[in-house]
């Protein structure tokens, strides 16, 4: 389904965006009696994403009667309203996000976790390199001051002088690492390093999963009232995010291409897009996922979640985790 | 209801008194007769309370005490009907409607037919011809007066109150207007109440005169003009003239000084 | 395409001054290009050519984009200017009204888009509908007290020429009031334009598909300076020209000239002063906790996120861990207040001290014209990456964003108030060989100060606006960082505290400053104030 041509023609024609946003929803509506689904992602349009977008476009989900939105996010898009508000069957969220909703009392529990390894990682410059969590002691790290409990966890779970590295409070870009104004980023394997490497600059990332720190990413979440009313289409979306990663992870390329070919207001870049695709598959597949499918966990895993959460000051439970979903989708 | 509709109104004051707000006493209790189809002339020193007396007339101030009746009915009844005019001191034209279009809006609010070629007859005659277009931001202090009072006249009122109406006229054309618009409304009997400084300008225009005190305003004179109508400018040079102008002159100062003498006493 | 911009607005709206309007921005794009390339390794400074080369390049792109954003702008333009004129019409109608309706519609100016935002999107679903009300949202209370101003703006002769025709309210609103506000309107509509704009922008960032605000987000964090800057001319620009069109649509309808009005006048609540402020305060708060409570009770969102007067009353007094909450507000209000004040009394100071000196020396104004309406005019989600870009993620950065957003409309307030000054008293001045420095004192800056005043006064809700975005998306400080964090930590306890307190302080220092400047005018302007 060509959705996004469709807007730009009238967008272009018209110039009436009121109408024209509105229009892709609409048509899908009309088209089928299918039953609607929404899944909220956690941030804008990208290859982030692309194994929804790989399901939608291969007619995965409408296959299984299931018609399915995808809703951007944004840096003013909290993932959790909509799905508590119903306007979004499930969303993608990530473990110590979804433990702050519950404490504060929604009714979440995680479905499948599409990165299994946490895509944290410090990130720095060949010549003044951060390679081990101890070489952090006396760095300059540039990052938001909300993730000081991240370095923190870390440091501890390293046996790092927390207190030897200077927090320089900096918002998310790679400029202050390439100006020298610090030494290192906290940030996303997929992101600032792929942007430094798109604009020439090599650089060196210590992915904090490899050191410790175990959290879940990408999480897939639902309220406790989805998974008991609406079952089968939660199983319905997520078997066909599984086929869709899978077919992602066979093709990153065209993986990239594909989120290009959807989203071309997006204003992505093809290079950035397929090398992110890239960098993102040892994070989202490991023995693992080849062993039991896509979005697998198991009691250690969720173990070694909680140890980690407990150091970000989360306390809890391994019933935050719900595989029921999971299991029929792997099973059918 | 009124006995003739056609009979020119009187305006009866009676009791008629204002006091402001902040306790500023304009007008002490009155009791005045205008008589219908007459032009009676109101003259006082400034800040005397005229204009006052002239709003409360026109129903545009509520009295403090006593009441106004004009012919027989409340101000606001016969504004309601469209039938009363008043040309303010300050010209108040609506800067975006042309000459033409300030005049015809006067039609429009009293619910009267717009018939151009008496707006048209209006605008030459109080000498604005050639200015009908013109929006009021482009005339001369004069001009946006002489609109003004062919405003009030287009809706041939059976009451027209004109407050100070050539203050911002050069002295030829108030000349020329002076003996050009009382024409219109003798001609159709219209009772006109005139306020005014110009001792001349009362005497020449009105069928009597009434002298206010400095404020509170209360009548300290009250004379007939026996002119014959209509009037030329060659008649302020008549004895007749000269002894009315005298006579309201001595009126005004023997209030004025009664009025200092009175504050030099407190 | 920067240059051909201002040679536009030079001549279409500055008939004086033409050629050192020109040499003025030319200058400034030479010194652009220059400093770009000095800093070309630093990633922050786009020189003009790299940024034509990337708006070239991405024409398709970015016009898509555009008419998504602009469309959307407009959608909300319109919706907020109705509301507006909606709002003067009751307030006209039941004059005892006016009081709450300012006031409330004020506290719902001041809400922070960082709150406002996911709750609109929640209200809304998919689409363009939070971009439509964050726009209308960000123009409807300005356009309402300049409304309420023109409204109001009629010689009482006038209504007594309705009135001695026995006309009523309903004609003297159709004759004379509608006709008397429309320069006011327009001035309104003119200060509506750009911010419309960047409500729609900002209105992107709550979870849409395509726009300005999509691709600006993209571009910061791809590194792609060339494009960042890019959109920020572009943004610039357009807010530029819809402020243009607008004047110019004006000058066709109106009969006399549009007032210079940046800033609108006091609510007529704080007009009194003395034990009337506090019983109006009281009044709209109980009035702002109904409505909200009744907005929620309405909406019907669901309570995990939508949070009730009595949940922050209990967040913030009952809880177990009220006091922490209180402390940390406490904290993050005071760290903002920290940037706020200086930057708020900064942007003030520079703007009515630039005013003075174009006065005293009016060639300089030719020059200073153009770039203070197109610094007026750019959107600040686009600015406040860049200008802590440029000057560093430190107090100064933030402090300086705050300084821009005052100066601008407190500069171009105070010029005009400064040519105010009564052309007799000039005279009287000149009568006896006074030089410009004793005229500057005695006459013009005493005319100057009603509009310093109600510049400053609208200045409270920018500044603040200012200060929350920039911690929002740049520095990661102070309340506005707070906010973005509670939210993503779905602490909504902490998030609708954090709201009431960032609006009700801003409603606050809006009629703390009116109650300054009742005391000064009463002095230097007392027909300002009858």
């Amino acid at each position: 389904m060509d959705r996004t041509g469709l807007s730009r023609r009238m967008v272009l024609g018209m110039g009436a965006a009121g109408f024209v946003t509105a229009l892709p929803i609409f048509s899908i509506r009309s088209a089928w009696a299918q039953s609607q689904v929404a899944l909220q992602l956690s941030w804008l349009h990208s290859v982030q994403f692309a194994g929804s977008y790989i399901a939608l476009d291969r007619g995965f989900w409408s296959e299984a009667g299931l018609d399915v939105s995808l809703l951007p996010g944004g840096p003013n898009a909290p993932v959790e309203p909509p799905v508590v508000s119903g306007s979004a069957l499930v969303g993608i969220s990530a473990a110590d996000y979804t433990a702050a909703a519950v404490e504060q009392g929604a009714r979440f529990k995680i479905l499948a976790v599409a990165m299994q390894k946490n895509p944290f990682v410090i990130a720095s410059l060949p010549g003044n390199p951060v390679n081990v969590p101890g070489d952090l002691e006396g760095k300059r790290i540039g990052m938001a001051l909300a993730n000081t409990p991240v370095l923190q966890a870390l440091s501890t779970l390293n046996d790092v002088d927390f207190d030897a590295i200077e927090i320089v409070p900096t918002q998310y870009s790679a400029q202050p690492l390439l100006s020298g104004e610090v030494d290192c980023l906290l940030c996303w394997e997929t992101d600032l390093p792929v942007a430094m490497a798109i604009q020439g600059v090599d650089s060196v990332t210590m992915l904090m999963a490899d050191h410790g720190y175990a959290l879940h990413s990408q999480t897939y979440i639902a309220t406790e009232e989805s998974i008991a009313n609406r079952r089968a289409e939660l199983v319905a979306l997520l078997r066909g995010e599984a086929q869709g990663w899978e077919a992602y992870r066979e093709d990153t390329k065209a993986a990239a291409a594909l989120t290009l070919e959807m989203y071309p207001d997006a204003g992505l870049d093809l290079r950035t897009q397929e090398l992110q695709a890239e960098r993102q598959v040892p994070l989202m597949f490991s023995e693992l996922t080849d062993a039991n499918g896509f979005g697998w966990w198991t009691d250690e895993t969720v173990a070694a979640n909680i140890e980690t959460l407990a150091l970000l000051g989360r306390t809890v439970t391994p019933d935050l985790w719900d595989r029921s979903i999971l299991e029929e989708v792997h099973a059918g | 209801m009124r006995a003739d509709a056609d009979m020119p109104p009187d305006v009866l004051c009676d009791g008629l008194a204002k006091t402001f707000d902040g306790g500023v006493e304009a007008v002490r209790p009155l009791s005045v007769r205008f008589e219908g189809g007459h032009t009676t002339a109101v003259v006082g020193p400034s800040g005397c309370g005229k204009s006052t007396l002239l709003r409360l007339i026109a129903g545009l101030e509520r009295p403090s005490a006593g009441r106004v009746e004009i012919g027989g009915l409340p101000p606001a009844e016969t504004q309601r009907r469209g039938e009363l005019a008043v040309a303010f001191q300050d010209p108040s034209l609506l800067p975006w409607r042309s000459v033409r279009g300030n005049i015809e809006l006067a039609l429009h609010l009293a619910r009267r037919p717009v018939a151009a070629a008496h707006v048209e007859h209006l605008v030459r005659l109080v000498g604005l011809e050639g200015f009908a277009d013109t929006r009021p931001a482009e005339l001369s202090g004069g001009m946006r007066q002489r609109a003004a009072i062919a405003r009030a006249l287009v809706t041939e009122p059976e009451l027209l109150l004109l407050d100070e109406p050539f203050a911002a006229v050069d002295e030829l054309t108030r000349q020329q207007l002076a003996q050009d618009l009382p024409r219109i409304w003798e001609a159709r009997g219209t009772t006109t109440i005139l306020v005014t400084h110009s001792v001349n300008e009362a005497v020449m225009l009105s069928d009597r005169v009434i002298v206010l005190s400095p404020r509170p305003a209360t009548v300290v004179a009250d004379m007939a003009i026996d002119l014959p109508r209509p009037r030329e400018p060659e008649m302020s040079r008549w004895p007749e003239f000269m002894a009315s102008v005298d006579a309201v002159f001595a009126a005004l100062s023997a209030s004025m000084a009664r009025n200092s003498l009175a504050i030099a006493a407190q | 395409m920067t240059v051909a911009t201002l040679a536009f607005i030079d001549k279409r709206s500055l008939r004086p001054g033409r050629g050192s309007a020109l040499l003025g921005a030319v200058l400034l794009v030479l010194g652009w290009e220059v400093l770009a390339r000095m800093l070309a390794d630093a990633f922050v400074l786009a020189a003009p050519s790299e940024v034509l080369t990337a708006i070239v390049e991405n024409r398709t792109l970015l016009m898509r984009a555009l008419a998504v954003t602009l469309a959307n702008g407009a959608a909300g333009f319109a919706l907020g200017n109705l509301a507006a004129i909606a709002l003067a019409g009751i307030a006209l109608a039941f004059p005892r009204s006016q009081s709450i309706i300012t006031g409330l519609a004020l506290t719902v100016f001041c809400l922070p888009l960082v709150a406002t935002g996911p709750i609109l999107r929640v209200l809304f679903g998919p689409g363009p509908w939070p971009q439509i009300v964050l726009a209308a949202l960000a123009v409807y209370y300005t356009t309402l007290v300049l409304l309420l101003v023109g409204l109001r703006a009629t010689p009482s002769s006038w209504i007594d020429l309705m009135r001695s025709y026995g006309r009523g309210s309903f004609s003297t609103l159709v004759h004379v009031r509608a006709m008397a506000s429309l320069p006011y309107l327009f001035a309104g509509l003119q200060i509506a334009a750009p911010a419309a704009f960047l409500g729609a922008m900002v209105g992107e960032f709550t979870g849409a598909e395509r726009g300005m605000g999509v691709l600006t987000i993209r571009a910061m964090r791809d590194l792609d300076v060339d494009m960042t800057w890019a959109l920020a001319t572009v943004a610039t620009a357009v807010a530029i020209a819809a402020y243009l069109a607008i004047g110019w649509v004006a000058r066709r309808v109106l009969v006399a000239d549009p007032p210079v009005i940046l800033s609108p006048p006091r609510p007529p609540g704080w007009r009194g002063g003395g034990w009337h402020a506090p019983i109006n305060v009281a009044v709209v708060a109980v009035a702002a906790v109904i409505a909200w409570w009744a907005a929620l009770a309405l909406s019907g969102l669901n309570p995990f996120f939508a949070k009730g007067p009595d949940d922050v009353f209990h967040a913030l007094f009952l809880a177990d861990n009220a006091g922490r909450t209180r402390a940390m507000l406490a904290s993050a209000m005071w760290e903002t207040a920290a940037f706020l004040l200086p930057g708020y009394l900064a942007g003030l100071l520079a703007g009515a001290g630039l005013a003075i000196v174009v006065v005293l020396f009016p060639m300089l104004a030719g020059a200073a014209m153009p770039a203070a309406i197109a610094l007026r005019s750019v959107p600040i989600v686009t600015t406040a990456p860049l200008v802590v870009l440029i000057l560093g993620r430190g107090a100064i950065g933030t402090i300086a964003l705050v300084a821009l957003m005052v100066f601008f409309p407190t500069f171009v307030a105070c010029l005009h108030g400064l040519r105010q000054a009564p052309g007799q008293v000039l005279d009287v001045m000149d009568s006896y060989a006074a030089g410009p420095f004793q005229r500057l004192l005695r006459a013009r800056l005493p005319a100057m100060l009603p509009a310093f005043f109600a510049a400053a006064r609208m200045a409270v809700p920018a500044s603040v606006l200012a200060v929350t975005v920039v911690e929002w998306l740049a520095t990661g400080n102070g309340v506005g960082s707070l906010m973005a964090l509670s939210a993503s930590l779905s602490d909504y306890n902490m998030l609708w505290s954090a709201v009431v307190l960032v609006a009700a302080l801003s409603a606050l220092g809006y009629g703390g400053v009116g109650l300054v400047e009742a005391r000064v005018l009463r002095i230097y302007a007392p027909e300002q104030l009858a």
